[in-house]
């Protein structure tokens, strides 16, 4: 998603990573009781895990979060008059590539004059699944995180 | 359900089915071409306050990606 981020910034397309709430809790990064805590933890993110985009923190109730889904890693994208023009349940890329050279697509059309009207459109997307990635993610948590995942499901 | 209860729900403290079940709810999610709920937001770096709205006011286009270390 960075690279997704880069991309785009000179196409004025901004980029955020919204900070929620620990989704697999474990002994190293245990679940959140304090704001201090989340700005450490959103910190740890960055550093860890090198993320490059603005890191925002949602209240520690998860307010906007839980307004939106409460979905573990979404994705969602607005246009500037706060009107969300895509939304996913789960975060991926080479989805979220795909929507904004649409949309941006859509901006040159507008400018070309054309008459656009939106419609709703849904579709099933497919991203990658890298397990190895994701229990070794799971694992830097805390190794109870692993056993719930495993437990879980 | 108090603020505090609230919040120690929303941040369960183990990933088990009865916890995190109840906070899928995408299909209650804003629906798309309709104006977005707004709220309070801080930057991780400067602890400084702003919002969603802001966020968005500021580009054409602009993704948002909510997730966690975990």
């Amino acid at each position: 998603m960075n690279k997704i981020a880069d991309k785009y910034a000179a196409d004025d397309v901004g980029s955020i990573f919204l900070y929620t709430h620990e989704a697999h809790p474990g002994e190293v990064m245990p679940e959140l009781r304090s704001m201090e805590q989340k700005f450490e933890h959103a910190l740890k993110l960055r550093d860890i895990y090198g993320v490059t985009r603005p890191i925002l923190l949602d209240s520690l109730d998860g307010a906007c979060h839980r307004r939106y889904g409460s979905m573990p890693n979404m994705t969602w994208i607005f246009n500037r008059s706060g009107t969300p023009i895509y939304k996913s349940d789960w975060s991926d890329a080479n989805s979220v590539d795909n929507a904004i050279a649409y949309f941006l697509d859509v901006t040159k059309r507008r400018r070309n004059k054309e008459r656009l009207a939106p419609f709703r459109v849904e579709r099933l997307d497919y991203r990658n699944q890298d397990q190895e990635q994701f229990y070794a993610g799971l694992a830097r948590n805390g190794p109870r995180a692993v056993t719930e995942f495993k437990d879980a499901f | 359900m108090s603020d505090q209860d609230l919040i120690e729900k929303y941040n369960y403290d183990e990933f088990v089915p009865d916890k995190f079940m109840p906070w899928m709810r995408f299909a209650e999610s804003p629906n798309l071409g309709e104006t977005a709920p707004d709220f309070p937001l801080w930057h991780a770096e400067t602890q400084e306050e702003t919002s969603l709205s802001a966020i968005w006011k500021s580009n054409l286009y602009t993704i948002v990606e909510f997730g966690s270390f975990t």
